[in-house]
């Protein structure tokens, strides 16, 4: 068995783990996924096992503890002040040192598009990204999957490889799936939900059957703030009547997303103005964490107003 | 047993649905108990035929099959000990409709309270068993277990919210028990069998629940003790006078030194504490209960009282209870807390007594162990804190567990008020339970012949608990 001792000074931190399983409902990963395995308190479970020797290290561990979008949501929760992201920043490095090539959540870059401009090096605020032997080099060990370096290639080379809903390819793609749908002539609207604010409610709104209202698709984020201008704009060219983001209200906002997302938005609504578009086809609602009332209110309400619109092109009315 | 035809799960749920490899066996072969065991595979259904289809092939395999919320339990109610399949049910959690004009919520059993909560806050109601874990816990899980919380005194526990339950036999048959009505008069209250039975009897696929108007005010007091047996006085004389409190709350010694020690709470270092709530629709038909539990503390020379109706006043009252659970688990480094003895309930009159006998069983075997709880319900809690890593620890607490539950039984209380049996509670309960235990084995053939449904749990728990499987902990013989 591969050597774990890395890991042993965190044996009395992990025993203190309680596996209460509070930290289930703070981790978007485990949200959007649901299996035990992808919350924090069974990343912990795993390294428990690795470390009594009840597990054999594997790429698939590897992978789960390289899996984290680094919020913290699962430390600040824990009943028992177990510092989980101190014990994934150990697990990862003994992964890495075992000769574990997995890469989670951690940015790539393609390096067959990538023209070296460093602007990925320069956004990154962790200097997880440097420039190497004429090639960018990810630090595995420090980069957070923000999505920063993400946001600004030019190339459109840097990706999450599962991003559990956050990367801009998986949510063009589920967009794309609905609004494309032939069999639903009904399809306007795209509502991105931000996964700590409005997916509580989203969940309860599933009494009225609101997620599969045939007009509009949810689609969760981790984070509104990761939600970029071209997903918004892509979403539009791709015959969306509209969209509507549901981000915290910023004092509630615990990751700076609310403030980014709506400063997005209202660049976005300038451009489309120059364009001769009518700006109501966006629109930012803050719902507090868990309102149905406040998310259905906005989404109806949105509706509404998209519908007095109209399609914004031409051939993307339905 | 026969080994479990993933193929022909896959069938039922899709390939996205099963996880059968060794880490995710591993991470569900545990819950929030001290126990582990490994299950051959964890299956999600989606809907209500989905779970009909896999007991139908468990049943003819004769496969275990063990419903699961999220694992919260403490006493290793879905720790999989023979193995077999894991129902995971979170992927059911849908709330199928909210019913104000008839005064109940239709819910799936993966929904989380909290969630359900957050639901029904907008229509000026909630559904108040509501246990410490409930941002996390699963009704399917509360119902199967007959959670409860600190409002329990007042609201009551889940058996009391259940108006109707849809279930799966073990043999795939779906059926409805009870009625979404008020009252229902007649016949075996079957849906009240299901509560509590820990996923012995059925799987639970649908619930209807009741759920009570959300107060308007809440006034919550404390009182100090300097002696435990007369916080314990207070607590019964309350509970005596006819007023009705909605929470009343012991906090130990032990529990306010750790408090203390790891947030700094700075709370008094007294023998005991009470903290007393009244809620209601008006401040005139709350004061007079406040009145009334005050009178009472001072009669039994509780000082320092204090109340207010003030939400912030309110939390900071409450700070040393809400910051109680991980208090505990910071008291000391060397010493995790253990899901142990967890809970108990006692007579009111007997609940000072209680806890001073947990302190002395916790003495004499070299353990340290807390007793708080929600006293107005007769629930009492303890955790023990142990060096973990020793087996003579274990021992220790294996003698201390049944010490305690000897007490228990000998001044007419019971083994869980709240928590479950499992498998860590199993050998108290079979004591207590000791003339109908074959009666309910006999109903559990009844619904489950091939005893596939979490087989040796509750009844059928071990005697051993520290034997029955791998504790969760690396323990050494030093």
């Amino acid at each position: 068995m591969t050597e774990v001792n890395k890991l042993e000074k965190w044996k009395t931190a992990l025993n203190k783990c309680i596996r209460c399983g509070y930290c289930y409902e703070h981790c978007p990963i485990y949200k959007s996924t649901r299996w035990e395995i992808d919350s924090p308190r069974g990343k912990l479970i795993l390294l428990f096992g690795l470390l009594n020797g009840e597990l054999e290290p594997s790429d698939y561990i590897a992978n789960k503890l390289f899996e984290c979008f680094h919020c913290g949501r699962c430390q600040k929760a824990c009943s028992s002040g177990v510092p989980t992201l101190d014990i994934y920043a150990d697990a990862k490095a003994y992964f890495l040192e075992a000769g574990f090539d997995v890469l989670g959540t951690t940015s790539q870059t393609d390096e067959s598009v990538c023209a070296g401009c460093l602007s990925c090096v320069r956004a990154c605020k962790y200097e997880a990204r440097s420039f190497s032997d004429g090639r960018i080099v990810t630090d595995r060990l420090k980069c957070r999957s923000c999505g920063s370096c993400i946001d600004v290639c030019p190339a459109k080379g840097i990706s999450i490889g599962r991003g559990y809903g956050t990367n801009p390819d998986e949510l063009l793609k589920q967009a794309g799936l609905f609004l494309d749908d032939a069999g639903n002539p009904n399809a306007k609207a795209i509502v991105f939900s931000c996964g700590w604010s409005s997916y509580p409610g989203f969940q309860a709104a599933r009494c009225d059957t609101f997620d599969v209202n045939p007009e509009y698709k949810v689609l969760v984020t981790a984070c509104s703030g990761r939600l970029k201008t071209h997903t918004v704009l892509e979403t539009l060219e791709h015959g969306a009547w509209g969209i509507l983001v549901c981000c915290c209200p910023e004092d509630e906002c615990e990751h700076g997303g609310s403030k980014k997302i709506k400063a997005r938005m209202q660049s976005l609504k300038g451009t489309l103005e120059k364009m001769g578009i009518d700006t109501g086809c966006i629109q930012v609602a803050e719902v507090p964490q868990g309102n149905r009332k406040r998310f259905t209110d906005a989404v109806k309400g949105f509706m509404e107003q998209i519908r007095a619109i109209g399609p914004l092109f031409s051939g993307s009315e339905k | 047993m026969n080994n479990v035809n993933i193929e022909r799960l896959k069938e039922i749920v899709g390939e996205d649905n099963i996880r059968d490899n060794a880490a995710d066996r591993y991470v569900y072969g545990s819950d929030a108990s001290v126990h582990e065991a490994m299950p051959q595979v964890i299956v999600r259904p989606e809907n209500i035929e989905q779970v009909q289809r896999i007991m139908a092939y468990a049943d003819r395999e004769k496969i275990p099959v063990i419903p699961r919320g999220s694992g919260s339990g403490m006493c290793g109610q879905v720790v999989p000990v023979m193995g077999g399949i894991i129902l995971d049910m979170k992927a059911m959690n849908r709330i199928l409709e909210i019913n104000p004009q008839n005064g109940y919520c239709r819910v799936e059993p993966g929904v989380v309270d909290d969630d359900l909560n957050k639901a029904l806050k907008p229509y000026g109601v909630f559904y108040p068993p509501t246990p410490a874990s409930s941002v996390v816990a699963t009704i399917g899980g509360e119902i199967a277990n007959n959670a409860s919380g600190t409002r329990s005194v007042k609201y009551g526990a889940a058996r009391d919210a259940v108006l109707e339950l849809k279930v799966v036999l073990a043999n795939g048959e779906c059926l409805s028990f009870g009625s979404s009505t008020r009252v229902a008069a007649s016949g075996y209250p079957l849906e009240r069998l299901i509560v509590g039975s820990e996923g012995t009897l059925a799987v639970i696929v649908e619930a209807t629940l009741r759920f009570v108007p959300i107060p308007k005010l809440r006034c919550l007091g404390i009182a100090k003790f300097n002696v435990l047996g007369d916080a314990g006085d207070a607590i019964s004389d309350i509970m005596g006078s006819g007023c009705q409190p909605s929470m009343l709350e012991l906090i130990d010694k032990i529990a306010i030194t750790a408090a203390n020690k790891a947030e700094g709470l700075g709370l008094p270092e007294v023998e005991a504490i009470l903290l007393f709530e009244a809620d209601g629709m008006a401040k005139e038909t709350i004061d007079p209960e406040i009145e009334n539990f005050k009178a009472i503390c001072e009669r039994h020379n509780g000082f320092g009282i204090e109340f207010s109706y003030d939400e912030k006043e309110r939390a900071r009252i409450f700070a040393g209870r809400s910051k109680l659970f991980p208090s505990l688990s910071k008291y000391d480094e060397r010493l995790p807390s253990t899901s142990l003895a967890d809970d108990m309930a006692v007579p009111f009159s007997r609940m000072a007594e209680c806890a001073n006998k947990i302190h002395e069983v916790a003495e004499r075997n070299g353990l340290v162990m807390t007793a708080y709880g929600h006293c107005g319900a007769g629930c009492m809690h303890t955790k023990i804190l142990m060096d973990t890593d020793k087996e003579i620890q274990w021992e220790a607490a294996r003698k201390a567990v049944a010490e305690i539950y000897d007490f228990v039984r000998s001044v007419g209380g019971t083994t869980s008020a709240e928590h479950g049996i499992g498998l860590s509670k199993a050998a108290a309960f079979k004591k207590e339970k000791e003339t109908t235990l074959e009666l309910m084995r006999a109903i559990k053939k009844v619904f489950d012949p091939n005893n596939i449904l979490n087989p040796g749990k509750l009844m059928d728990g071990p005697d051993n608990w520290v034997e029955a499987t791998n504790l969760r902990y690396q323990i050494s013989k030093a």
